[in-house]
């Protein structure tokens, strides 16, 4: 137990803290949003009119003249008069006082009761929340604008009753952010901790829970004054909101409503001022909210990071390895006839660089230098750590790169025909029939509202010009191909009922589904359990096989390239350090950073995201080292490795290659 | 998807048992008597029993429950205390007006809205975004009511494009019937426009970021088609689950941008019941309202499982 306050006290200050930290930060954002602060001090200079109304208004707003009713704008009457002569410009000055008070007074009823009810129905949970949801649910079948109707039919009319009218109409929203926040706060670490050491419930809500919520609050709190204003001003326009005497848009509005054919005018300074205020508020409520939660989607990122790491890390061995090391994919006879290779390759990628444009001006090399070839019949691996730029490479190769990545410079040669920097429309032509790809999330790469027989007889209509009918009878062709069973009656399903195997057959078939003669595999097994990762490797071998395509298969997995690859490029730090045949590469790695993922995992069981017997990690795109981008963490790193940039000399990107032995074990001892 | 109607049923009819018991929970919440607040403050004793008589008051809490629903059911909403006719008739008489005023909003807001947000979404960053995006910024802030009364000015009075007071019956003349309902639609569905195109920008985006648009494109789907078919029913699927509040919106605003186009609508006849205080009317039109609401859910949210299988009960 006394464990259990130890933590308490620490954590019970800390979202205090948090939160003053983030408002601070909140503020530096938000003044660098020039919208925000136009919103901002148009309030204010509302608030200060309606404040000083009787200072500002040339008239008193109920002071009648006759004699110049229904006036247009005037030299007296800047913005005319109404049918009683009374001055425009007065009265719209003090509406806003009523504007204000009923929408804050309504703003804070909605709060006051909201508020509390979603704490109740989010900390209590259970049958009230249940309950309780419900009956928010319920409330969604009246509109807003009935709800202050049905109010004023019971109550009557009056300042106090419109203020009450539109709080009710406010509050479920209140009650559902709250009870949305609490319902994620009181999971959390610090509120159990705070429980369990024995605070009253009373107290935990209030320390812990009111300051997270103040944020979402007082951003809704701006919208809603905005909505308030709008409800105000269509009841007053009604005639159901304050009586006559209390000027208000609205009712200037009904008024305007009456002449609206002979004096037009008398609509517009009343509608503009509505339309300005809310206009503000609803700024001030998006800008506030942009930059309270600017510093979510950072944190949410690292949290995301470091969820998946240990996860990644966990691993998946692929049982496959000692198969891998019992047939080595090197000796096979198409892999040695590679060597004499008569034809031009399937895929070359000659010198690709890939760059990012960043924000602040500067291009930063994502990929650096790449040259690579695959033969018909190969499979090639793409060996590298998560930011090594391998994918990038992928997606480089079909002009699919992400907004703010282009090519930076070299080709793309298929068949020997160069598509780099070719148009959308040329690439139509290429992309799934000369070189298709497999992405890594199985799931994810179907959408979820389409059939899968659909999305399947997308590549084949629009390569193959097939009919409907067709296209139906060759989908299920390739359903079958690719392993998934039934495929007539699988064709009508949705991705949710495929498992993530299945899933990523049918991602298979839909980049087969226009024959490509280059396949590339970008991490497409690495989502799946072993026994399933195993079976579309081995699917994927034999399509190879079957459809004598060229395979290019990108992965962080050194399990994955001992059971597949002919070759393998390893790449680091977004340059390949060294090629080879996968045998002799795995058996007399050149390059010191190559050893020492072998070292990492001697029995190439493992993927390759962390190597243990290295220090320091890979350097990030923009960080990279003059010379050598391995040289912070080689074992051999000597001055002339980071005098200048390294070329990749017989296969290998190591200044010392031809002079350092290099064992495996050796620099595992380094 | 028989299951999910049958589903979606067994959900609708309690909302709407609580709905109706809310809304004749009403009477009691009048501080008072109703019959005083609805004679004022001048009656006598004896009228007020009058009118209590009149109205059932006098009867038990449970017996009046027990004959509301059993009117509801029949579709015996009493009779209004001010006209003396039947709550349901003076409903049937205006109905038809709310109907078509709210319909022509929606699909203004649905068409507007979707097309907005596509366009922006598909463009994330570029001018015609920037400049929509701002536009949408700008409907959420006018009243629905202040754009009707320009929109009046603009086309009716200055441009004499179509009639100010516009209001036909269907049944009398389609064509006039649409061309009446041209101003006040646009006038109603531009705020829910709004919503939509700013939802569905946001989905659209988030959409064609998805996995799934890659691999299609990479398979040699063109990049049209595959925002066109693919992208966009996938960001339908958030913008429909939210529709159902976007169109309670519009039946609210509608009560008010009638009275601009002086339609013959739910929102007049509630407006003299409040002041009236003339309570089987008012709640004869919440009732309506809620079961409007309550349908229009239903629809979407079978049109809902339609675009997204996985919201089909297994
Ligand atoms: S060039 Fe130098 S630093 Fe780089 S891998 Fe070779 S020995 Fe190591």
């Amino acid at each position: 137990m006394s464990a259990a306050v130890t933590v308490g006290r620490p954590a019970s200050a800390s979202p205090l803290r948090r939160q003053a930290a983030s408002l601070a930060q909140a503020w530096r954002r938000l003044r660098h949003q020039p919208a925000t602060v136009a919103a901002l001090v148009a309030l204010v200079l509302i608030a200060v009119a309606a404040a000083a109304a009787p200072l500002l208004a040339p008239f008193a707003p109920d002071e009648t003249d006759f004699t110049a009713a229904l006036s247009g704008p005037t030299a007296e009457h800047p913005l005319g008069t109404d049918d009683l002569g009374r001055d425009t410009l007065s009265r719209v000055i003090y509406s806003a006082r009523t504007a204000l008070l009923v929408a804050g007074g309504s703003v804070l009823v909605a709060m006051l009761i909201g508020v509390p009810l979603g704490l109740l129905l989010g900390y209590k949970g259970g049958w009230y929340d249940r309950l309780g949801s419900r009956g928010l649910d319920v409330a969604d079948a009246l509109p807003g604008l009935l709800v202050g109707f049905v109010v004023i039919a019971v109550l009557g009319r009056g300042m106090l009753v419109l203020i009450v009218a539109i709080g009710l109409i406010f509050c479920m929203n209140f009650a559902r952010m709250t009870r949305a926040v609490t319902l994620t706060e009181r999971k959390k670490p610090y509120v159990e901790a705070a429980r369990v050491s024995g605070l009253p419930h009373r107290q935990v809500v209030f320390r812990q829970v009111l300051p997270n919520l103040a944020g979402p609050l007082v951003v809704q709190g701006a919208v809603f004054l905005g909505s308030a204003i709008k409800v105000e001003s269509a009841l007053s326009f009604l005639g159901l909101g304050l009586d006559e005497s209390q000027p208000s848009w609205g009712g200037m509005l009904g008024l305007a409503a009456e002449h609206q054919a002979d004096h037009p005018f008398m609509a517009l300074p009343p509608g503009i001022a509505i339309v300005v205020t809310v206009l503000a508020f609803n700024v001030l409520g998006d800008g506030l909210n942009d930059a309270l939660s600017g510093r979510r989607p950072t944190r949410r990122r690292r949290a995301a990071r470091s969820a998946a790491r240990p996860q990644r890390a966990g691993g998946i061995p692929p049982a496959s390895a000692a198969v891998a090391e019992q047939h080595p994919r090197a000796e096979r006879p198409v892999a040695a006839a590679q060597t004499v290779r008569p034809e031009p390759a399937a895929l070359e990628l000659r010198d690709v660089t890939v760059v990012a444009d960043r924000p602040t001006g500067e291009t930063v090399p994502l990929v650096a230098d790449v040259a690579l070839t695959v033969a018909r019949g190969e499979v090639l691996g793409l060996l590298g750590e998560s930011g090594s730029g391998k994918s990038m490479l992928a997606k480089a190769a079909l002009g699919l790169l992400p907004a703010g990545v282009r090519l930076g410079s070299g080709s793309v040669l298929l068949h020997g025909r160069d598509i780099a920097g070719c148009s959308d429309r040329e690439l139509r032509e290429v992309r799934g029939r000369s070189l298709g790809v497999v992405f890594q999330n199985p799931q994810a790469n179907l959408s979820p509202v389409h059939t899968v027989g659909r999305q399947l007889a997308e590549p084949l209509r629009a390569h193959l010009g097939m009919s409907r009918v067709q296209a139906r009878e060759r989908a299920a062709e390739l359903l079958d191909l690719v392993g998934v069973d039934d495929p007539r009656r699988r064709l009508g399903q949705y991705p949710y009922q495929f498992s993530g195997g299945m899933a990523q057959r049918v991602a298979i078939a839909i980049a087969l589904a226009g024959e490509p003669d280059v396949l590339i595999a970008d991490e497409a097994t690495s989502a799946l359990d072993v026994t399933t990762q195993s079976q579309v490797l081995d699917l994927l071998l034999d399509l190879r096989e079957r459809l004598d395509m060229a395979v290019v298969m990108i992965t962080h997995d050194l399990g994955v390239v001992a059971e597949t690859c002919d070759r393998v490029a390893v790449m680091y730090a977004g340059q390949i350090v060294e090629t080879g045949a996968v045998r002799s590469l795995f058996d007399r790695p050149r390059h010191p950073y190559t050893a020492a993922l072998l070292a990492a995992h001697p029995s190439a069981d493992r993927d390759v995201d962390r190597l243990p017997t290295i220090p320091g990690r890979v350097p990030l795109a923009g960080e990279w080292p003059p010379g050598c981008h391995f040289a912070g963490r080689c074992p051999f790193v000597r001055p002339e490795c980071t005098a200048g940039p390294v070329p990749l000399t017989d296969h290998v990107r190591c200044v010392r290659a031809a002079e350092i032995a290099l064992e495996v074990s050796e620099v595992a001892h380094a | 998807m028989g299951k999910l109607v049958a589903y979606r049923v067994l959900f609708a009819v309690p909302q709407l048992a609580i709905v109706s018991l809310v809304v004749f929970s009403l009477t009691y919440l009048v501080p008072g008597s109703p019959a005083a607040a609805i004679l004022g403050t001048a009656a006598t004793p004896d009228a007020i029993a009058q009118v209590e008589a009149q109205l059932g008051l006098d009867r038990p809490p449970l017996e009046r429950l027990a004959s509301w629903f059993g009117g509801v059911l029949t579709g015996d909403l009493g009779t209004s205390f001010r006209s003396g006719v039947p709550v349901a008739e003076l409903l049937g008489q205006r109905f038809p007006a709310t109907l078509s005023l709210v319909l022509g909003g929606m699909v203004v807001a649905l068409v507007v809205g979707v097309g907005a947000g596509v366009l922006t979404g598909t463009r994330p960053g570029t001018t015609t975004d920037r400049v929509i995006t701002g536009g949408t910024v700008l409907g959420l802030a006018i009243p629905e009511f202040w754009l009707g009364l320009v929109l009046t000015l603009v086309f009716a009075v200055q441009l004499g494009w179509v009639p100010v007071v516009a209001w036909t019956p269907i049944t009398e003349d389609p064509v006039a019937w649409l061309r009446g309902l041209l101003l006040p639609s646009v006038a109603l569905g531009l705020t829910g426009a709004a919503i939509i195109a700013r939802q569905t920008r946001a989905a659209v985006v988030s959409a064609l970021a998805a996995p799934y648009v890659d691999t299609l494109t990479a398979a040699g789907v063109p990049r049209r088609r595959v925002v066109l078919v693919y992208g966009v029913k996938n960001a339908l699927v958030p913008v429909l689950a939210s529709a159902g509040i976007t169109f309670a919106i519009l039946i609210g605003a509608s009560f008010v941008v009638e009275k601009v186009f002086t339609s013959p609508g739910l929102g007049s006849l509630m407006l003299t019941s409040v002041i009236g205080k003339d309570f089987p009317v008012v709640q004869g039109v919440v009732l309506l309202t809620a079961v409007l609401v309550v349908v229009v859910n239903f629809v979407l949210d079978v049109g809902y499982g339609v675009i997204n299988p996985q919201a089909r009960p297994q």
